[in-house]
């Protein structure tokens, strides 16, 4: 009460004043009155009445001292006090400044980036109230999945809307689908089918025409409508404001255009959305799959909206339940629902990804941050010995040492406030621009990227709590230190060069820079394993051939085509492939080597009854020796084998290995779903040709043969250019289907894919170790050399007393490479820890890298050479008598 | 910033909440009516009186208010807040005990 009377009264201390005055003068008026009616005189009764009233400017004094903050003002003092002794110092204050801004600008900036991706609510109105839905099975769990395994069902979905008491609506969608949108030049999008109540509930109103109402989800495939994104209606229809109802082909299926989502809208996840389509034409779009009837197949997400006033808590309990009473239909399966407030990067899969990959990040850059606080604790400790004779001064005329220490510090809390905001207002504008360099430059074949990175509330209260954390911590050491003084001696300036004095702010400085030498090598350490763990992936032998192999992937499933009409286009587009000029090998695959796509299934070993998870590939028997792969054992599938699907194996030799030591693989057999017995006829050496830096698990590979006609594509190898190749593949695919989309690459394309995620990884790594090795030799440099020259009197002292040179010279070196020697020692051992740890993490990094551990040291431990080499060169060579004239 | 035992400034207090007892006061006011019902013994300073007063509003046991004085002239009542007349009772009571065990010592021969 009397705190916030006092805040009040802050801002209305004019209207204090007066009133004050007014009170008073009231007072002496009725005063002055009485003094009258005693019979006094006019005057006399005036003065008489100031007489007795006494000093009105003490009491007005008094009265508005009742009324202020004593502590804020003192602050206030302070800050201005800081703000000159910053500027009477412009060069300190500009390096600590620098430093500090590096530190927290680049923190700032990895942690808008995090905010953007996984933390930052929904792009909807009042999407606090929005919470996401996903579930966790335990137990005895046989589920199909579709995507992510969190997903629901549509029966599940329809039983938790029904159901529910918490939401004032649940919407479900499925968030992985990809439609071929047809028309001259067909384009693969990304989209969803979404329940009806889609829009509503997100309380997005559509741009143009209408949105979906309940009745286009009545049916299974009654009502083929579609709700455009702006982007798309833009780019593809040119803004056509007569859209609406006019149909477009999505997987060649025809739907009626019903409106355009507002601008800006893209849909529920980190990739945009350029369509929506109704839950329940799931069949039309994707004719290979009928999961809208499956009640055990989890493809859809869930959001809901809470009712005003239902907590998480409420919803969690209420769709509990729900859960409990689905898991009975299932004995022996538990399911646990994850739930919380909706935010791209939702799903418990992609949370786990981002948070475990941010944390790691967030660590570096703290360690980066923790480098430059040390090089700005230094710099005020390196002050504060200059000022050590004002602050003695101070406290020996009874300044209490809170008090100067608060001084102290909030002058290095301006320094971080300074370097904070700077830095932010860095990391921002420059953290735009970095982002679409970014989204620009991703491999052929990413999926496009929404990243909003923008700062919002959470950023900026990150980064003042990390500005003011910052000031405290390099502000508070040198802070109390300098406060901590033996009064005589300090007051007659004595000891300020003497070894004495090395104990004490010397063993701080000293624990400082041994510390940052420490950090540093830690994170260059990680910088560089990482480098060279790209390095690695760069030039590693997947173990197969990629050279003159153009691919030429497509998905006739989806676009409507059956078995049979797959086979005549695969026989049709094979022969116009292989006629076309320079190419000399033609083949097929179900997923191309290092493709990002995989597939697998479950075969169990003779006399075993568990099935073991296998990854696998459908190919024809030429493909082993048009990617090198050589059979060490048996052989490939023959042309009989092919022609007639028969169940026959080839495995890697790792796998032979794992299923039967020690025993010859060919003739073994293993059982499939349908129960069939399939032989192992050969054994190919492994490769990578399913994750690149990792040998493939286990792995058999099955004949292409015409059942399996539906889903391959097509390897092709040629002599003559790519690009023509790659040409003639697309124009025969053309003339066979113009509306399918085939993606034609070289197959040595599928590398960049797997090398941007280390590219970029390494890229941050080595900036960020580079800003350390930088931050870290400013440290050490001015540390060093600033104990050496405050050691000049001594030396002066030494030679004088005839030291010899050399002798003296070894005695400053060896003490101030001390700290960083011992640094370097703790460093390495935290770096070995580091690499452990680092090296489970990243395939193909040893943990032992020579040039990180010897040459980082020896880097620092040359600066520190050279910073304190020059000045102890000048302490020897100055004449004894300027030396002990010094100061 | 309250000081226990500041008997002056503690007592002035006292006194200042006992004057607003029977209802609002202005600064004025509340030195006369001290003066008067002390039978002219007790003669409240201006220069520790205002200051009192302010730093009893801030506590929340006064409430003050712009009014019309006896006179015309305009001047800022105060009067007890529901804290202040607790504060009051509060006072009384220690008030009497104190009091009474002093004078108990002092009659002691």
């Amino acid at each position: 009460m009397s705190y916030w009377m006092r805040v009040k009264a802050l801002f209305k201390r004019k209207q204090l004043d007066h009133d004050l005055e007014e009170e008073l003068a009231f007072h002496l008026a009725m005063r002055e009155a009485k003094n009258r009616e005693r019979g006094q005189g006019r005057d006399e009764a005036r003065y008489a009445a100031r007489r007795q009233f006494g000093n009105v400017m003490r009491i007005k004094e008094a009265c508005r001292e009742a009324w202020s903050f004593v502590s804020l003002e003192t602050t206030w003092r302070d800050l201005r006090y800081g703000a000159r002794a910053l500027a009477r110092n412009p060069g300190f204050t500009a390096v600590a400044v620098l430093a500090t801004a590096l530190g927290i600008g680049v923190n700032t900036g990895i942690f808008s980036v995090m905010n953007g991706v996984a933390l930052k609510l929904l792009p909807v109105p009042s999407a606090q109230q929005i919470v996401s839905v996903d579930q966790i099975f335990h137990g005895n769990v046989r589920r199909n999945v579709e995507g992510e395994p969190g997903l629901f069902s549509y029966a599940e979905y329809k039983n938790y809307q029904a159901n529910n008491h918490v939401f004032s609506g649940l919407l479900a969608y499925a968030p992985f689908l990809e439609a071929t949108l047809g028309g001259e030049d067909p384009k693969q999008l990304m989209g969803a089918e979404t329940s009806c109540n889609f829009f509503d509930l997100l309380g997005e109103r559509p741009a143009l025409g209408r949105v979906f109402v309940e009745e286009d989800c009545r049916a299974p495939e009654a009502s083929a409508v579609v709700v455009l994104s702006e982007d798309l209606w833009r780019t593809r229809f040119g803004a056509d404001r007569l859209i609406v109802g006019k149909s477009v082909s999505l997987n060649r299926a025809k739907f009626l255009v019903i409106g355009v989502a507002a601008a800006g809208f893209h849909g529920l996840d980190p990739w945009p959305s350029a369509f929506w389509a109704p839950v329940t034409m799931q069949k039309a779009l994707e004719p290979q799959r009928d999961v809208l009837a499956e009640d055990n197949t989890g493809w859809l997400a869930m959001l809901g909206r809470m009712r005003p006033g239902a907590s998480l808590e409420e919803v969690r309990a209420d769709l509990g339940v729900i859960a409990g009473r689905i898991d009975q239909q299932h004995p022996g399966r538990a399911t646990t629902l994850v739930i919380h407030r909706a935010t791209f990067m939702g799903r418990p899969e992609e949370r786990s990804i981002a948070f475990g990959v941010g944390a790691v990040v967030l660590a570096a850059v703290g360690l980066v941050l923790l480098i430059a606080c040390a090089n700005v604790a230094n710099l005020l400790l390196a002050r504060a010995s200059a000022r050590q004779k004002e602050i003695v001064i101070r406290l020996s005329i009874g300044g209490s040492r809170w008090r100067i220490a608060r001084q102290l510090l909030t002058e290095s809390l301006l320094v971080a406030f300074l370097g904070g905001t700077l830095g932010s207002l860095l990391a921002f504008w420059s953290l735009e621009g970095i982002a679409r360099y970014v989204l620009t430059h991703l491999p052929h074949g990413a999926p496009e990227l929404i990243w909003n990175v923008s700062p919002d509330l959470h950023v900026w209260a990150y980064s003042m709590a990390l500005t003011a954390l910052t000031g405290i911590v390099f502000g508070l050491a040198p802070a109390l230190h300098a406060t901590r003084q033996d009064l005589s001696t300090a007051a007659k300036g004595e000891g300020v060069g003497l070894m004495r004095k090395a104990a004490g702010g010397g063993m701080l400085r000293n624990t400082l820079v041994g510390m940052q030498v420490a950090v540093c090598m830690v994170l260059l350490i990680g910088a560089g394993l990482l480098m060279r763990g790209l390095y690695y992936a760069q030039t590693a032998d997947p173990g197969f051939e990629m050279k003159g192999i153009t691919q030429a992937r497509f998905d006739l499933p989806s676009q409507g085509y059956n078995l049979e009409k797959a086979r005549a286009f695969q026989r049709d587009l094979m022969a116009r492939v292989a006629a076309l000029p320079g190419v000399d090998e033609v083949e097929q695959a179900r997923v191309t080597p290092l493709g990002h796509q995989w597939e697998g299934t479950g075969l169990t070993l003779a006399g075993e009854t568990q099935e073991r998870g296998f990854e696998f590939n459908v190919v024809t028997p030429g493909f082993f020796a048009m990617l090198g792969m050589p059979i060490v054992r048996g052989r490939t599938f023959t042309e009989s084998e092919t022609r007639s699907d028969a169940p026959v194996l080839v495995v890697t030799e790792s796998t032979a290995r794992r299923l039967w030591p020690g025993q010859e693989a060919i003739g073994k057999t293993l059982r499939n779903d349908e129960k069939t017995q399939c032989p192992v006829v050969g054994v190919v050496r492994d490769s990578q040709a399913s994750h690149l830096g990792k040998t493939d698990g286990l792995f058999f590979y099955t004949p292409a043969g015409p059942a399996a006609q539906d889903r391959l594509q097509l390897l092709v190898h040629s002599k003559g250019g790519d690009a023509a190749t790659a040409n003639g593949i697309r124009e025969a695919a053309r003339a066979l289907d113009a509306d399918l989309i085939v993606d034609v690459t070289k197959l040595e394309d599928n590398l960049e894919a797997w090398r941007t995620p280390s590219r970029i990884v390494a890229a941050l790594s080595g900036v960020l170790g580079a800003l350390a090795l930088l931050l870290a030799s400013i440290g050490v440099h001015g540390v060093v050399s600033y104990g050496v020259s405050q050691r000049i009197r001594e030396v002066g002292i030494r030679m004088a007393l005839g030291a010899d040179g050399r002798d003296v010279m070894k005695l400053v070196l060896r003490q101030a490479l001390r700290p960083v020697v011992i640094g370097a020692i703790v460093g390495v051992i935290g770096c070995a820890a580091v690499s452990q740890v680092l090296s489970n993490i990243l395939y193909g990094m040893g943990s032992h890298d020579p040039v990180a551990f010897v040459g980082v040291p020896l880097f620092l431990l040359g600066i520190a050479f050279l910073a304190s080499y020059i000045p102890a060169r000048r302490a020897v060579r100055v004449d004894p008598v300027v030396a002990l004239r010094y100061e | 910033m309250e000081k226990d035992g500041d008997l002056m400034q503690g007592t002035l207090d006292m006194l200042v909440l006992k004057a607003l007892a029977r209802g609002a006061k202005h600064g004025y006011g509340v030195a006369e009516w001290i003066h008067d019902s002390s039978n002219d013994v007790l003669h409240v300073e201006e220069g520790a009186l205002y200051p009192a007063l302010h730093r009893l509003e801030l506590k929340g046991l006064l409430a003050a208010e712009w009014g019309t004085s006896e006179n015309n002239r305009r001047a800022k009542y105060y009067s007890l807040t529901a804290v202040g007349r607790k504060k009051l009772a509060e006072e009384t009571e220690y008030w009497r005990r104190m009091s009474g065990a002093i004078a108990r010592v002092m009659q002691t021969a």
